[in-house]
């Protein structure tokens, strides 16, 4: 997937502005960037929940903007922070709508194998017949992304994945986050607030700040003392942790 | 298991549609005259029956498409739009005109006015406004606080002779319906669904949120147009039919909801006009038999619906609301 000259305007305010970069395929690319620098603006236009300004998105050769969307949904799957779903559906029935691209409702033998699998994958077994509404904060998101496997796609987009969840719940999904890129081949892009979840997590890091692309590179190119004391502009000490750059700020 | 329970359920009602329908048919049916009875009755019936698929179905999608379970399709304005139209045709050709006194003419008149109005409120200015569902509910509020001021406006300054006439068309009746408006209806209603089928199997899916819709490959912005627009006109083509039912709504698809509890909409929006007919037939029942027409069956389901509400509100209040 390649991103050219990416723009989006609210009104006067050009919340993001000519990004362009390129995202690597099989590998984990983490957004960062402060409040405001469009980090989940650019996430929601690759996603097309966002209609953008102007720009190209190149999606496997073809310009997303004239993907079929039943196509695109079974190569790009986005998971939203906002997933208050308040209807009576079971952990099961949730995930057979991962299938919907390619049954439209219908599950088929192939279909309920692909839901028992990402199930499985996710450890819901023993849940799979409760109500959503009935699950805690970290069930209901591993729920989700059980959803997105079973959807199959190639892409996969979080959308600040570990907002409201606590350190352990937070630290297990960043844990399937990278279990999707080694084990399933996904290529995971992810919005994320916490610089150490990103430099421990990912591969690629793009960092944003007031709707420019600051830094694109590897994780240990871009977690730096300079370009982060520039991103945030608060001074930051950085210590290798097992061969990774651990921040630390206060 | 769960599928079995959803089966008993709709057997259950689907028993009681019959019952209201046997018992409405039968009571106080001198078999002397059974002929004539029919006669009366069974258009009447099949009135009721349109009118509460209509009603029923229309609620449950609405209520999807604005992820609230607590809105009626009251709020498209469909019900104020069409006292302003009798109104007006009373206040300026008067209610001795041929509008006036021609149930075919009036219904088409009423159908092509609010038909009109729900394709240019809940189509264009639907697209207009960039698919802000929203944006579209405040237009539908502002516009029916709009209609009934100019519909008040002419009843105030009107003679009130005329305005006695014009009383008894303003409130909901099954009893001066004819056969004829009820084969257009049909024909109608088949039409919307056979449009739509496509956009109603995506239902289930539009639930779970645009985001989630979106991210299965569903054209929301597109779906959800034209399903507000046959909404809409379902609505019309009820209150053509029998006048300001609307409220009726909110009652059937929240007992369909409460008593399926299930995300799929075939069987939501099902139970729902299975609901309505139990509730209108039944209720024109009492009305017939029980209070000899003196309350019309629209004070029962205001009264009744106004109750279930409330129950609804401090219910949800402590719950989750959508």
């Amino acid at each position: 997937m390649v991103i050219q000259h990416l723009t989006k305007q609210y009104g006067r305010k050009r919340v993001v502005d000519e990004v362009s970069f390129e995202i690597p395929q099989g590998q984990v690319l983490s957004l960062i960037g402060p409040n405001g620098a469009g980090k989940s603006t650019v996430m929601g236009m690759i996603s097309r929940l966002v209609a953008k300004d102007a720009g190209l998105i190149h999606f496997e050769g073809q310009d997303l903007t004239k993907w079929n969307s039943r196509e695109l949904s079974k190569r790009l799957a986005i998971l939203t922070q906002s997933n208050n779903i308040q209807m009576k559906l079971t952990v099961r029935e949730l995930v057979s709508f991962g299938r919907f691209p390619y049954c439209q409702g219908r599950l088929q033998p192939e279909d309920q194998e692909k839901v028992d699998q990402a199930l499985a994958y996710m450890e819901l077994d023993a849940i799979a017949d409760q109500f959503i509404d009935e699950l805690s904060g970290g069930q209901r998101q591993r729920a989700m992304i059980a959803m997105v496997i079973a959807q199959d796609t190639d892409y996969i987009l979080l959308d600040e994945p570990t907002n409201n969840l606590d350190i352990y719940h937070a630290t297990k999904m960043m844990k399937i986050v990278r279990r999707l890129c080694d084990e399933l081949g996904k290529t995971v892009i992810l919005v994320l607030h916490e610089i150490n979840y990103a430099a421990f997590y990912s591969d690629y890091i793009c960092a944003f700040v007031e709707g420019r692309v600051a830094h694109f590179g590897t994780v240990q190119e871009v977690i730096t003392k300079e370009n982060l004391s520039e991103i945030y502009g608060v001074d930051f000490e950085i210590q290798q942790v097992e061969g990774r750059p651990l921040s630390i700020y206060y | 298991m769960k599928q079995r329970s959803l089966q008993i359920k709709a057997l259950i009602l689907i028993g009681l549609a019959v019952l209201a329908v046997i018992g409405y048919l039968t009571i106080n049916v001198n078999p002397k005259y059974a002929a004539y009875a029919m006669e009366l009755r069974v258009p009447k019936l099949l009135v009721m029956l349109v009118t509460a698929f209509c009603i029923g179905g229309a609620s449950i999608v609405f209520q999807t498409l604005i992820q609230n379970k607590i809105v009626t399709p009251c709020l498209l304005g469909m019900n104020s739009l069409y006292a302003l139209i009798h109104t007006a045709v009373v206040f300026f050709l008067g209610s001795s005109s041929l509008i006036a006194r021609h149930p075919q003419l009036s219904f088409v008149v009423d159908l092509v006015i609010m038909g009109g109005a729900a394709i240019l409120i809940y189509g264009t200015l639907f697209k207009k406004m960039k698919h802000q569902i929203l944006y579209v509910l405040l237009a539908g509020t502002v516009m029916s606080t709009f209609f009934s001021s100019m519909q008040t406006t002419l009843t105030r300054i009107m003679d009130p002779n005329e305005y006695d006439a014009l009383l008894g068309s303003l409130v909901a009746s099954f009893s001066n319906v004819n056969s004829s408006l009820l084969l257009i209806s049909t024909v109608l209603i088949t039409g919307i669904l056979v449009v739509l089928r496509r956009e109603l199997k995506l239902l289930d899916v539009l639930a779970l949120g645009k985001n989630q819709a979106v991210n299965l490959g569903v054209d929301v912005d597109k779906t959800n147009r034209r399903l507000l627009l046959g909404v809409t006109i379902l609505i019309a083509i009820a209150t053509a039919l029998v006048g300001p039912i609307s409220f009726l709504g909110l009652i059937i698809a929240n007992l369909s909801r409460q008593l399926f509890q299930t995300y799929r909409h075939s069987w939501l929006i099902f139970g729902s006009a299975l609901l309505g007919m139990i509730v209108l037939v039944g209720g024109q029942l009492a009305v017939e038999h029980l209070f000899a027409y003196s309350i019309p069956i629209s004070v029962l389901i205001t009264i009744g619906g106004g109750f279930y509400f409330l129950v609804l509100l401090l219910g949800k209040g402590r719950q989750q609301v959508w």
